[in-house]
C-alpha cells in the first residue's frame, strides 16, 4: 500500500441517511429522528412522531364531558394533573363555574408537585443521556417521596385522575401537608446537590455550553414554550405572564437563561424546581378551609360555544380547544401540546452540530412522545 | 385592545365575512383568499407573535370544513381568533407556515386529520397517521372496529 491512499482527502465524505429510533434509547419514548449525515455532523433532520398515536380526540369525542378526564393524563405521564387542570379550567369556563377557593389551592399543590417530579425525572433522564448513572439514584430518591404524598391523595402514581370539572375529588388527606412541609424543610439543599453533581460538572458543561443555540425570534415563531424558550431569555410563563387560577396571588419569579444553549435551558429547570418549592410553601401557608368541590349539575350541557385555554405545564403552553354543540359530549376538542411545537422547532436547533450533541439537545427540549403523538 | 378595536383594525385590510365576541374574543370569518394578507397583517403590524395552534372543525351538517387560527400576542396579551370555511368535497388553503413557522407542523397534522390541502406547503408528508388512513377525525370517517362490549 502506497502512502497517499491514507490522505485524508481520499476517504470518501458521501452524505448519508440515519434513522435515529423509533426505539433509541435517547428519544425516551417511540419517536423517530431522520437524519442527514456528512460524518458525525448533522446536515439535516426530519422528526418522525406518530408511533404511538392513540386518536385521543377522536376518543373524546363520544365521550361524556366528565368521562374525558382520565384520558388528558394519558397524554403527559409526568405531569398528569396540568392536563387535567386545563380541561377542567375550559369546561368550567364553557359552564360558568366559580371553583372553591381551598380547591383552587389543592390544584396548585399538585400542579407544582407534579412539576417538580417532571423536573425530576427529566433530570435523571438527561443524566443518563450524556453518560451520567449517578443522578438517577439520588433524583428518584427525592422523587419517590413526591409520588407517595401525591399517590396518598390520588390513588395514582402517575396517571392522577385527581382533579374534577368543579373542583377535586377528595379533600388532602390526614399526614399531607406535615409529609409535604418536611420533603420542603431540605429540598432546596438537594437541588444544590443535583447543580453540584450533574450542571456545574465540567464534563457537563463542556459537552452543554454553546451547543444547540435556541434564538430568541426562532423560539417565538415556533411556538416552544416552558423552560426551552425560557433559556432563550423570553420571560414567558404562563402563570406569571396571563395568569390563570390563584397564581396571581403567590410570590415567585420566572426563571430565564442568557444565551439560550442547553445548558441554559437546564439551568432554568433546576432554578424552577426551588420557584416551585417556593409557592408550595405559600400555598400551604394561605390554604383556607372549606369545600373542596362547586356545585356542578349532574348532566353537563354546556351551551353551543367555545373555548380555549392554557396552562403553563412543565414543559410550556398546555392548551385544550374545546367546540360545544349543547349536546353532552363535545363536538370537537383539540389539545395544544407543547412537546409538539417543541419537537417541530428541533431542526433550527441541531444542524451542525454533531450526532452525540443531538443527543444533549433532544434531552434539554424535555420531550413526552405520548404528548406529541396524543 | 378590546375586540372592536381589533375589529376595525383588520377591516381596514379586508373585509370579514362574519365576526362575533365568544368568551371576551374575537372572532373573525374571513374569505381563504385573505388568509395570508390577515395573518401577516396582525403579525407585523399588531404585534400577534404567537400562534397557538391550528386546527380545523367538520361540520358535516353544512358541509363545510372550518379552519381554525389561534392567534395571541405576548405584548399586548390579546387574543384572535381567525376562522375560513372551505368547501367539504375539496378544501383548499394557502399555508402560512413562512409567516409562522410553528404552521408548519400544525398544518401538517390538520391535513391528514381533516383530508385539507395546504397549497405551497414545503413538506406536505404526513406527520402521524399511517398510510392508508384518510382523514380519521373527519365526522363520517368509519370506527367499525369500535364496538360496545356485550352486555353479560
Amino acid at each position: 500500500m502506497t502512502q497517499e491512499k491514507f490522505e485524508l482527502e481520499k476517504i470518501a465524505t458521501d452524505e448519508y441517511i440515519l434513522s435515529m429510533g423509533p426505539q433509541h434509547p435517547s428519544t425516551h419514548g417511540v419517536l423517530r429522528v431522520i437524519l442527514r449525515m456528512d460524518g458525525e455532523y448533522v446536515i439535516d433532520l426530519q422528526p418522525d412522531p406518530g408511533y404511538i398515536h392513540s386518536s385521543i380526540e377522536k376518543i373524546c369525542e363520544r365521550r361524556n364531558y366528565d368521562q374525558i378526564m382520565p384520558y388528558t393524563d394519558r397524554m403527559d405521564y409526568l405531569s398528569a394533573v396540568n392536563y387535567n387542570w386545563v380541561y377542567a379550567l375550559a369546561v368550567e369556563k364553557l359552564l360558568g363555574i366559580k371553583v372553591p377557593e381551598r380547591a383552587e389551592y389543592i390544584r396548585v399543590i399538585l400542579a407544582e408537585i407534579n412539576r417538580i417530579m417532571s423536573h425530576l425525572l427529566w433530570f435523571s433522564a438527561f443524566g443518563i443521556d450524556m453518560g451520567a448513572l449517578t443522578p438517577i439514584w439520588y433524583a428518584f430518591r427525592e422523587r419517590e417521596n413526591l409520588i407517595t404524598l401525591i399517590e396518598a391523595q390520588t390513588g395514582g402514581r402517575l396517571t392522577h385522575n385527581a382533579l374534577r370539572i368543579g373542583g377535586v375529588k377528595n379533600d388532602l388527606p390526614k399526614g399531607f401537608i406535615e409529609g409535604l412541609k418536611k420533603f420542603l424543610s431540605n429540598f432546596e439543599d438537594y437541588i444544590d446537590e443535583y447543580e453540584a453533581l450533574l450542571i456545574n460538572n465540567v464534563i457537563f458543561t463542556a459537552r452543554t455550553k454553546g451547543i444547540g443555540i435556541l434564538k430568541k425570534e426562532i423560539a417565538i415563531s415556533y411556538g416552544m414554550s416552558g423552560p426551552t424558550i425560557r433559556g432563550s431569555n423570553v420571560s414567558i410563563d404562563l402563570r406569571k405572564t396571563s395568569p390563570y387560577s390563584i397564581y396571581d396571588k403567590f410570590d415567585f419569579k420566572v426563571c430565564v437563561g442568557q444565551n439560550g444553549d442547553t445548558w441554559d435551558r437546564c439551568k432554568v429547570r433546576m432554578d424552577e424546581m426551588r420557584q416551585s418549592a417556593n409557592i408550595l410553601r405559600q400555598a400551604i401557608e394561605g390554604m383556607p378551609s372549606g369545600d373542596v368541590m362547586a356545585k356542578v349539575p349532574r348532566v353537563i350541557k354546556p351551551a353551543p360555544g367555545e373555548v380555549y385555554e392554557k396552562v403553563e405545564g412543565p414543559r410550556g403552553e398546555t392548551g385544550v380547544y374545546i367546540v360545544s354543540d349543547g349536546t353532552e359530549k363535545p363536538y370537537r376538542i383539540k389539545f395544544r401540546s407543547p412537546s409538539f411545537s417543541n419537537l417541530s422547532g428541533l431542526r433550527e436547533i441541531c444542524i451542525g452540530y454533531k450526532i452525540a450533541d443531538l443527543v444533549a439537545i433532544m434531552g434539554s427540549l424535555d420531550l413526552v412522545i405520548p404528548e406529541i403523538d396524543r | 385592545m378590546n375586540y372592536q378595536e381589533i375589529l376595525e383594525k383588520i377591516k381596514t385590510k379586508v373585509e370579514p365575512v362574519y365576526a362575533k365576541e365568544d368568551l371576551g374574543v374575537l372572532n373573525a370569518e374571513i374569505k381563504s383568499s385573505d388568509i395570508r394578507t390577515v395573518l401577516n397583517y396582525l403579525k407585523s403590524e399588531m404585534s400577534f407573535d404567537w400562534l397557538n395552534f391550528i386546527t380545523a372543525i367538520d361540520w358535516i351538517a353544512n358541509n363545510c370544513i372550518e379552519v381554525v387560527y389561534q392567534l395571541f400576542s405576548n405584548i399586548t396579551k390579546d387574543r384572535v381568533v381567525i376562522r375560513v370555511k372551505l368547501d367539504r368535497n375539496k378544501p383548499e388553503i394557502e399555508t402560512v407556515s413562512d409567516i409562522y413557522r410553528t404552521a408548519e407542523w400544525h398544518e401538517r397534522e390538520t391535513a391528514e386529520m381533516f383530508g385539507i390541502k395546504f397549497s405551497n406547503h414545503p413538506y406536505p408528508n404526513k406527520l402521524l397517521t399511517i398510510d392508508g388512513m384518510d382523514s380519521p377525525l373527519r365526522k363520517d370517517f368509519k370506527c367499525d372496529d369500535m364496538k360496545p362490549l356485550p352486555k353479560d
